[in-house]
């Protein structure tokens, strides 16, 4: 039996470096596509960009936007050793075509893949997804700078 | 942002599914097996006289044996009976013929049980009414013949209005016999002590009736061991009803084995004092004249006024055994109308009954055209009967005897047909070659029944020619319909009625079950395919039925918005049967809930919510696998919870084969 109990602790994980303001035309694509980019650097000693770019098209496929509007494309690798997270909030939002739901949030996040880490994992999509809802992504929407949005976060968190 | 409306879940229906205690289950079994008491010692006595109660007593032993044939079919097959138990060990020819005879004794149980009733309660108002200057005139049968016809009556206004049985009731009845009984047998062992006793003869003397057509056969001597067949297929009617415990297995709680051996003790231990010595004492007290005239009719109640005491004393003893005994008996007329609907809807699911038979009532959605055959063949068979319960009596020993061999010699069959099968209970005496347990018992059982019926197909005319033409026609009505079912089949879609209805109830939205569950702890289990419901057996081996709530939720993908006209598919209807029967074989109460959304995940975070489950247990998904399941879930789980608050811990586990995997959802 595999048991896992560990507490969620993700604050510091997101720094204003790793927030964007996507303004401009997007789709859930491109919007994950620019994250998996941005994220790429912190990451290129670890992982190949075609590895980070194939896992997250991959899981890609199931994930769901939720209903808030909010999406999480995460994806769990066993060459990592710590949580990764970018944000983009976009502004004018794009349309997803399979739920039909305009999302205006999308928060990658890349896991270490060892079960120790499974639980954290889940309380990490958990946590998001309730604080995520559409009046906070608002507010994150009319912050000023990725340093404002990212005081509006932590502090919620 | 346009908050998807068709994500809105709506509870569409709620089956909820309950067991009983052993107590509740051998007092329904009771209510018409152990209603023979009235009057299978006084049609007993007409056949071969004084010497009744030692066959009498003999039968309810023998009743022991029954119970353990019965036994062992029940822990084979939860929802078994003599249809389902033979259609495995012989086939489907064989399973007709054998329902076809218990239908026949289920059409006969009504007629019996309401005229003796009737007879029960002349015999009280002849010694009643004088009592208030009332001039009592009707004869007893006239009287129990219309008393007959009006409970009939009575019940098939209920049982198309779709009223069900209710275990309290059936418990109360017995509650209040047993204590009438308990009076009646300490009150008769002080008109013992008073009065002396001498045992009745053990050799049947058989009236010229009661031989049937043994008359043209000179070397059928009516002593030795053929006169005891004889005379034990004359009393072999005391065991009807017994059936009844394969209907009743299916609702008995969790320990289900345990408590089915529990109910079947009870059973016998009621049936050896109340029927087998009730009877006895009836004959040690009654004299022989009188059982044979003015008490033949109402044994027990003539036990009751033939005591040692003061007049309104006796008085009231009988009024208190005919009141008891006209409670049981009518609850057995119920019985008839339950049993034999029950035993014509088990058939149709096999595709043997033609569907015009089981057109629902517009209004109650009951299967009013089989109650209405019950129902017109119980009062035409009552008043052919003209209230002559040996009449009546005859004719009953038929279906019993033939259903009772019928399911005996297929458990001897599925001993060596089934003999890997692994069994919670064995009837005792096997000898055990290689991997079968040969079934000495069992053949034993089968000898003592094929004897009693082969000579009751001689000794007893009318059961002979009534029971082979009822049995006759009941094959060649399922028959036709097999094969008209067959033709149709090959046009048409398969008939949405043509399963097991389940008990739908469309609610507003899923709060409005909340007050339904008092239990202290709640488990979701969310399921969608009956072939992986691993999790919902490994829930159901492992809590508690007294202290938790078990959900089973079946979380539908609807597209679009919902309009909550939305309908159950075949598929959910399958899954529905699927753990209502595996709910059954284990005993324990489960509540399955369809809901309809167009995320499954949000459906459970949300029925999980809502109601503040303890554990949702689900199982793997062979599309995502359980690490996404969870995933989703603690998604959903996130999405939906407004506040950090002190909630309760709620463990989400995914349980597959050899493995499950648990999270906390926070």
């Amino acid at each position: 039996m595999i048991k896992q109990l560990d507490s969620v602790s993700f604050a510091y994980l997101l720094k204003p470096e790793n927030v964007f303001f996507l303004k401009g035309e997007f789709s859930r694509e491109s919007a994950v596509g620019f994250l998996t980019e941005k994220i790429y650097p912190q990451l290129e000693n670890v992982i190949s960009g075609k590895m980070l770019s194939q896992k997250v098209a991959e899981v890609e496929s199931s994930n769901q936007v939720l209903e808030t509007g909010f999406y999480i494309p995460h994806a769990k690798f066993t060459e990592i050793g710590r949580f990764y997270m970018a944000l983009g909030l976009l502004p004018s939002g794009f349309n997803d075509q399979a739920s039909g739901l305009t999302v205006k949030a999308v928060m990658l996040l890349l896991s270490p893949n060892k079960p120790v880490f499974f639980q954290k994992h889940l309380n990490m999509l958990s946590k998001l997804s309730r604080i995520f809802q559409p009046a906070f992504i608002e507010t994150l929407l009319s912050s000023s700078s990725p340093e404002a949005a990212c005081a509006i976060l932590h502090k919620a968190i | 942002m346009r908050p998807n409306k068709s994500k809105q879940v709506l509870l569409l229906s709620t089956a909820m599914l309950s067991f009983i205690s052993f107590w509740k289950a051998a007092s329904i079994i009771l209510c018409d097996f152990g209603s023979s008491a009235y009057y299978a010692g006084g049609i007993a006595m007409k056949a071969f006289g004084p010497a009744f109660p030692w066959y009498i007593m003999g039968v309810m032993l023998f009743a022991g044996l029954m119970l353990g044939v019965y036994t062992e079919s029940c822990t084979m097959f939860v929802r078994g009976g003599v249809y389902v138990v033979v259609k495995e060990a012989m086939g489907k020819v064989m399973a007709k013929l054998s329902v076809s005879a218990l239908i026949f004794d289920y059409l006969l149980t009504g007629p019996i049980s309401s005229v003796t009733a009737g007879l029960y309660l002349a015999s009280l108002l002849e010694n009643l009414l004088p009592l208030m200057n009332i001039d009592w005139q009707m004869p007893s049968r006239t009287f129990a013949v219309f008393f007959a016809a009006l409970v009939t009556v009575y019940f098939w206004r209920e049982n198309i209005r779709g009223v069900e049985e209710s275990a309290d009731n059936n418990l109360r009845i017995i509650g209040f016999v047993t204590v009438v009984a308990v009076i009646l047998m300490v009150w008769a062992g002080v008109t013992l002590y008073i009065r002396g006793f001498s045992l009745p003869p053990l050799r049947p003397q058989f009236s010229q009736e009661a031989l049937g057509w043994t008359v043209n056969f000179p070397w059928l001597k009516t002593v030795g061991i053929i006169g005891i067949v004889m005379a034990f297929g004359h009393s072999i009617l005391a065991l009807s009803g017994i059936e009844t415990l394969a209907q009743v297995y299916r609702e008995i709680e969790d320990p289900k084995v345990e408590n089915l051996k529990k109910a079947v003790k009870t059973i016998f231990i009621f049936s050896i004092l109340f029927t087998g010595v009730l009877t006895f004492v009836s004959a040690l007290i009654i004299p022989a004249d009188l059982i044979a005239g003015k008490y033949s009719d109402n044994l027990l109640s003539g036990l009751a006024f033939e005591l040692s005491g003061p007049y309104w004393a006796r008085l009231a003893m009988q009024s208190a055994v005919v009141l008891s005994g006209a409670l049981m008996l009518v609850g057995a007329v119920n019985t008839s109308f339950v049993g034999s609907n029950g035993v014509l809807n088990r058939v149709a699911e096999d595709g043997i009954l033609h569907d015009w038979f089981r057109h629902l009532h517009h209004k109650y959605g009951t299967t009013h055209r089989i109650t209405n055959i019950i129902a017109i063949t119980q009062i035409l068979i009552i008043f052919i009967s003209g209230g002559d319960v040996f009449l009546l009596g005859e004719a009953y020993a038929f279906g019993v005897l033939w259903s009772l061999t019928f399911n005996t010699a297929s458990m001897i069959i599925l001993r060596f047909k089934k003999n890997d099968e692994k069994r919670d209970w064995m009837f005792p005496c096997n000898l055990k070659v290689d991997n079968v347990y040969v079934p000495v018992g069992l053949t034993v059982v089968l000898m003592i029944l094929l004897a009693a019926t082969g000579m009751n197909m001689l000794t007893k005319k009318i059961a002979t020619i009534a029971g082979v033409l009822f049995t006759m026609t009941f094959f060649i009505i399922f028959h036709i319909s097999e094969k008209l079912n067959q033709t149709k089949a090959q046009f048409y879609a398969p008939d949405a009625d043509a399963e097991e209805k389940l008990n739908l109830r469309r609610e507003a939205d899923i709060s409005s079950i909340i007050p339904e569950l008092k239990k202290p702890r709640c488990v979701l289990i969310p399921a969608r395919n009956p072939n992986n419901l691993l999790h919902l057996k490994t829930v159901l081996e492992t809590v508690e039925d007294a202290n938790t709530d078990i959900i089973v939720l079946n979380a539908k993908i609807a597209r679009g918005i919902a309009t909550g006209q939305e309908a159950m598919g075949e598929e959910d209807k399958e899954l529905f049967r699927a753990v209502v029967l595996m709910a059954e074989k284990y005993g324990k109460t489960v509540k399955p809930l369809l809901v309809f959304s167009n995320d499954p995940f949000y459906s459970i975070a949300q029925v999980a919510q809502t109601i503040g489950v303890d554990e949702i247990v689900m199982g793997v998904s062979g599309s995502t696998g359980a690490e996404t399941q969870l995933e989703k879930l603690a998604m959903a789980w996130g999405m939906l919870k407004r506040s950090e608050g002190a909630a309760k811990i709620v463990t989400a586990r995914v349980i597959w084969e050899g493995r499950q995997m648990s999270y906390q959802l926070s």
